[in-house]
């Protein structure tokens, strides 16, 4: 199919199937997507100290996330502009400078470039390379909301507040929880076999795969809402450049008991309701909703589930953040984080963690049964007959493209809102996909780095 | 980690050791997740810190903060007990695993406690599409002597790779 026929089926609420697994779409999306949307990199948690550093990938291209010794925080291509070597090969630590293995080029934690052997030899001084002023490859674009690092390929990419539009006010449900701030722990990376759009477009939306897919849950009670009457109650939303799901919390929920309902501790609860805007607060007050599953395009998505995390039936929640990050056509790196507020009660934090690695995660019950499904989409969608089958995916609508319910309005939350199930959301998410992929690749001029001009 | 040196291959320690070992990957290769339960103790600790690419001065490979498992009864009695029901997809139809169990080093640890270490290299094989994963890990266990055999009080697993290459950790190593 051509672009513009892709496109124009996927905003009818009809996928081409073989999107799951295409070398050409792979390309497009690394090109005109990823090329130019926001992407996550890091929590500032995860580099809280002065000379931190973790190192991220944005597709193929590897970033160096680093707070350098005067706290300032940079992300920088990871590429030793001399000869093109991975400056950073850890993952993670703590370094003041790095030091290219090549050809000992050494960088300062901001990226300027600290020295390089026989430089008058060499180049004869400054008049082969001036030293003075040159420094790794600054990505083009970094912005930070709640403490998470985000960076576009893009130098003219929207500004992200911008972009970010209301789905800023969901965002505060995972990421905003204290004005101390949130500590993020991982990531567990694991490997699997699928293409990366479909846990984006699940955590977006699905909330119609939860009754069956998550029965074996439910069953040995370990958490009570992925019920199917649970489920249906539920609201999904869509604002901005994300949306997502919500359990109904019991009728005449107010924010506190809607917040204990879920088994937040009071302390925790104060330190949300001084964060949180009343608008905010209202979403869990009569009709009462709490955000579950969610994501902001294009691949990061969050999870806020309150499962059974003892033999006495204390119900703790927790959020899990994590990035599909697409390694080939039908291959995704899954990155998954714990995240929780950075002054919440040390026994609520373990109560907490308890609960992300039993239902999310490498080993989380949860997940094992999604990643299941989505492998063997994948392995489904590389054959001929799924170059010639469009998926459904119009739940919510009637043939003739009207909602089969109208928008739920008592929803406390901006955006477009539908009680019950349906794939409007995830009819948005790729309405969204289509916009990237239908326009150019930004361009870049070449910068011939070292050649008398600063690089921007 | 341990005290002294290792006891010889004709201990009696060493020698039950190897074998609950064995017995316990045989009962997790045949699917007897409820047999393998009750090789647990009720204080059981079950570890898998996620393990990172560090440079080799940081010595930190291993990240404390999270782990691919951090288990205790309460915990892993639900996983088995998720097995048992008729929904747990990632498992219907089932991998087919095995467990091979070797470099089995015993050391008298506190009390008649064992502290067993071990390397264990799990072979998966899902469906007949993808190609099969395999997981290599060190185990240090500390196996302690009841009324009815060794029971595992902890195991503290290493596990060869910071990216995982399997779909999931819908099994135990």
């Amino acid at each position: 199919m051509e672009i513009d026929e892709i496109t124009t089926a996927v905003r009818q609420g009809l996928i081409p199937a073989y999107l799951y697994n295409d070398a050409e779409v792979h390309e497009l999306e690394r090109s005109r997507l990823f090329g130019r949307s926001w992407n996550f990199l890091a929590h500032e948690s995860e580099i809280a100290e002065p000379n931190d550093y973790v190192v991220r990938n944005i597709g193929d291209d590897s970033f160096l996330v680093t707070r350098d010794s005067d706290g300032q925080v940079h992300v920088m291509f990871n590429m030793c502009v001399h000869r093109g070597m991975q400056v950073c090969r850890a993952e993670r630590g703590s370094a003041r400078t790095f030091r290219c293995p090549y050809h000992a080029w050494t960088y300062k934690n901001d990226g300027q470039l600290a020295g390089l052997p026989f430089h008058a030899d060499a180049y004869g001084g400054d008049a082969g390379f001036i030293k003075e002023g040159q420094a790794l490859l600054d990505a083009p674009s970094v912005a930070v909301r709640n403490g998470m690092i985000f960076a576009s390929l893009d130098p003219d990419s929207p500004d992200f507040e911008y972009w970010l539009g209301d789905f800023a006010f969901y965002l505060d449900f995972y990421t905003g929880q204290s004005a101390a701030g949130m500590e993020f722990r991982g990531p567990q990376r694991w490997r699997v076999e699928a293409n990366w759009k479909i846990g984006a477009e699940n955590f977006m939306g699905d909330s119609y795969h939860t009754p069956h897919t998550h029965a074996s849950v439910v069953d040995i009670e370990l958490f009570g809402e992925p019920r199917p009457y649970k489920r249906k109650e539920g609201v999904l939303w869509h604002a901005g450049p994300g949306g997502g799901t919500t359990y109904k919390l019991p009728a005449g929920s107010e924010f506190r008991s809607g917040l204990a309902y879920v088994g937040y501790p009071d302390e925790m609860i104060d330190a949300m309701e001084a964060k949180l805007s009343p608008a905010q607060r209202a979403l869990a007050a009569e009709p009462g909703f709490m955000p579950s599953a969610s994501t902001l395009f294009p691949n990061l998505s969050f999870v806020h589930n309150w499962p059974q995390t003892d033999a006495d039936g204390r119900i703790t929640p927790f959020i899990s953040v994590r990035l599909w990050q697409p390694v080939g056509p039908g291959e995704t790196e899954v990155y998954s984080w714990f995240c929780v507020a950075a002054d919440a009660p040390d026994d609520y934090k373990a109560a907490s963690y308890k609960a992300y690695l039993m239902c999310f995660g490498s080993s989380g019950m949860f997940e094992q049964d999604d990643v299941e499904n989505w492998v063997s989409i994948t392995t489904m969608a590389r054959g001929s007959m799924a170059r010639n089958l469009l998926l459904n995916n119009r739940m919510g609508l009637t043939l003739d493209g009207d909602p089969i319910v109208d928008q739920f309005e008592r929803f406390g939350g901006p955006g477009t809102a539908y009680q019950g199930f349906g794939e409007h959301n995830q009819r948005h998410w790729f309405s969204m996909w289509a916009d990237f992929v239908s326009q150019p690749a930004p361009a870049h001029e070449p910068l011939a780095f070292g050649m008398g001009e600063q690089p921007e | 980690m341990q005290s002294g040196d290792p006891l010889p291959y004709t201990d009696a320690r060493h020698q039950s050791a190897a074998q609950f070992l064995t017995e316990e990957a045989h009962l997790l290769d045949t699917s007897d997740f409820e047999g393998w339960l009750e090789l647990m103790a009720p204080e059981i600790r079950y570890r898998m810190p996620v393990r990172v690419t560090a440079v080799k001065a940081a010595d930190e490979a291993e990240v404390q903060t999270m782990h691919h498992f951090d288990e205790d009864w309460y915990s892993l009695q639900k996983r088995v007990q998720r097995f048992g029901t008729d929904y747990a997809w990632t498992e219907d139809p089932q991998s087919r695993i095995r467990h091979h169990v070797s470099n089995v080093r015993t050391f008298a640890g506190d009390g008649d406690e064992l502290r067993v270490e071990s390397a264990v290299l799990l072979y998966r094989s899902r469906g007949d599409r993808t190609a099969p994963s395999l997981l290599s890990a060190g185990r240090t266990d500390v196996l302690v002597p009841t009324t009815d055999g060794l029971r595992l009080r902890s195991r503290d697993i290493e596990i060869d790779e910071s990216v995982l290459r399997t779909q999931n950790l819908a099994i135990f190593l």
